[in-house]
């Protein structure tokens, strides 16, 4: 599934700014994602871990900084960031799935509007996604006839069908109801496995210890503390991360 | 007895008027006219409608939402409060007498320009509004997997705020084809003037009016009932 070299900056952030306003939501971001990482984004609720995550595909435009993508510095202005979005999928909290339209829709409309993918071409690769998360015979059903679980899983194929080089969730299964959690994170788990890059911010301590390769701990809007799982969680020195985790484990 | 004459007597009277109104000399083609003229100034203005109200509707949202199109958006909020500000029958008097005063026109087109605009102005605040009902999450995840700001209105935002604003948008489809009726002042043949004609030659109220009332009311019903089919029919995905 990987083709290019492991371990290539994939993303770089370079003193990332935002603010809503008179609020100062991200105060200076600087940080590298390799191909192949996996980087969960943890944080108190208002931390700015949301904004960071979707400032990297530019949904929201940043106030200050720059942000490197595939070596294309997309906060500029002059730089058409559709072409960049395709490579960078995106799962939100609520889905988003395009209820007017059947799974098989959702999943082909992309691939066919931008990479002028033939029909044929676009709903096999569709299917054949929709089968690795167990949806296959779903593909003819409408949005609202799934469940949360179903839903995240058809989102994260949706994404995937563009072929991206970088995964990002914005707290994927913060939606669900506690039984479906499971489901959607094996789907995550299973594409770290396979060595997509993946920037994550969630909720989930356990994914975040088990799958991820670096753990990232935002407050205030800036990078409080990031390490390597087993260190980030077994000897966190920032004390506001200690009483974070202390809170949440 | 006296009583069954006196109904019976009615009954003439009404038969009798309704030759009279209708049949003699072929009168019921000034209702039929009018009909046919009624519905293509309906049809065409409701077109002109959609199309415009759309537009103004993704000016203004566009405008909102991303803070382009300044200058249009201006526009766009001048022309809706003019358009709703001023009385539909002044309007069209207006367009009638002033705009197109020069040339000699027909005033079908004038009616149908004039209509369209009018129902352009309402229709754009109805989409509108349909358009900010749509989550944003929507937009947002189009935009991610790469779809541009007008691919993403056009394949995810529209065919949903088409699907939500229906019922208002018939609404207004229904004011405007009764709306029509205002023509008369310009002079057009529509069907509430062909039920007035043939109040005047045959000085008789109660038959022509009533035809008229009758007939508005069953297009109504018609338009209506095709709504809801639609509406039906776009309900597919929620199940």
């Amino acid at each position: 599934m990987i083709t290019k070299e492991k371990g290539e900056v994939l993303i770089h952030v370079d003193n990332l700014q935002k603010s809503f306003g008179d609020i100062r939501v991200l105060n200076g971001i600087s940080t590298e994602i390799c191909r192949g990482d996996v980087l969960a984004v943890i944080g108190p609720s208002g931390s700015g871990k949301s904004t960071f995550l979707r400032c990297l595909n530019l949904l929201e435009t940043p106030t200050g900084g720059h942000i490197l993508f595939e070596g294309t510095d997309i906060t500029d202005p002059r730089v058409d960031i559709n072409l960049h979005r395709r490579k960078m999928g995106m799962v939100f909290q609520q889905f988003n799935l395009f209820p007017h339209m059947t799974i098989l829709r959702n999943m082909t409309l992309a691939p066919m509007k931008i990479l002028k993918k033939p029909k044929e071409e676009a709903e096999a690769r569709a299917l054949e996604l929709l089968d690795l998360v167990g949806l296959k015979d779903r593909a003819q059903a409408y949005p609202s006839q799934l469940s949360g679980g179903q839903k995240q899983r058809v989102a994260i194929v949706r994404a995937l069908c563009m072929d991206p080089d970088v995964m990002l969730f914005d707290e994927p299964t913060s939606a669900l109801d506690p039984e479906m959690v499971g489901e959607v994170l094996e789907v995550m788990k299973k594409l770290a496995d396979d060595g997509m890059t993946m920037v994550v911010v969630t909720h989930e301590m356990g994914f975040a210890r088990e799958v991820a390769t670096r753990v990232m701990f935002i407050d205030e809007g800036i990078i409080q503390e990031q390490n390597e799982p087993a260190e980030f969680f077994s000897n966190p020195r920032n004390p506001r991360l200690q009483s974070f985790l202390s809170k949440v484990l | 007895m006296e009583f069954w004459q006196s109904i019976q007597l009615w009954w003439q009277g009404l038969c009798d008027q309704f030759t009279q109104c209708f049949i003699e000399a072929n009168r019921w083609e000034y209702i039929t006219d009018g009909l046919l003229v009624t519905l293509e100034v309906t049809f065409c203005a409701v077109l002109i409608g959609i199309v415009f109200g759309f537009l103004l509707a993704i000016v203004r949202t566009t405008h909102d939402k991303t803070g382009k199109l300044t200058l249009l958006n201006a526009i766009a909020h001048t022309y809706i409060t003019v358009i709703r500000g001023i009385p539909t029958t002044v309007q069209l008097m207006l367009f009638y007498f002033v705009i197109f005063a020069a040339v000699r026109i027909d005033p079908v087109p004038v009616a149908i320009i004039a209509f369209g605009i009018n129902s352009s102005a309402y229709v754009a605040e109805i989409v509108r509004g349909g358009i900010m009902s749509i989550d944003a999450g929507q937009m947002e995840a189009g935009r991610s997997l790469g779809l541009t700001y007008n691919q993403t209105m056009i394949h995810i935002i529209l065919p949903q705020v088409f699907k939500t604003v229906l019922p208002a948008l018939a609404n207004e489809f229904i004011v405007l084809m009764k709306e029509t009726s205002v023509s008369a002042f310009i002079g057009l043949n529509e069907l509430t003037r062909g039920g007035d004609i043939i109040r005047g030659i045959t000085y008789t109220d109660f038959m022509p009016l009533i035809a008229v009332a009758l007939i508005y009311l069953v297009l109504v019903m018609i338009l209506s009932r095709g709504v809801t089919i639609l509406e039906r029919r776009l309900r597919t995905s929620d199940h």
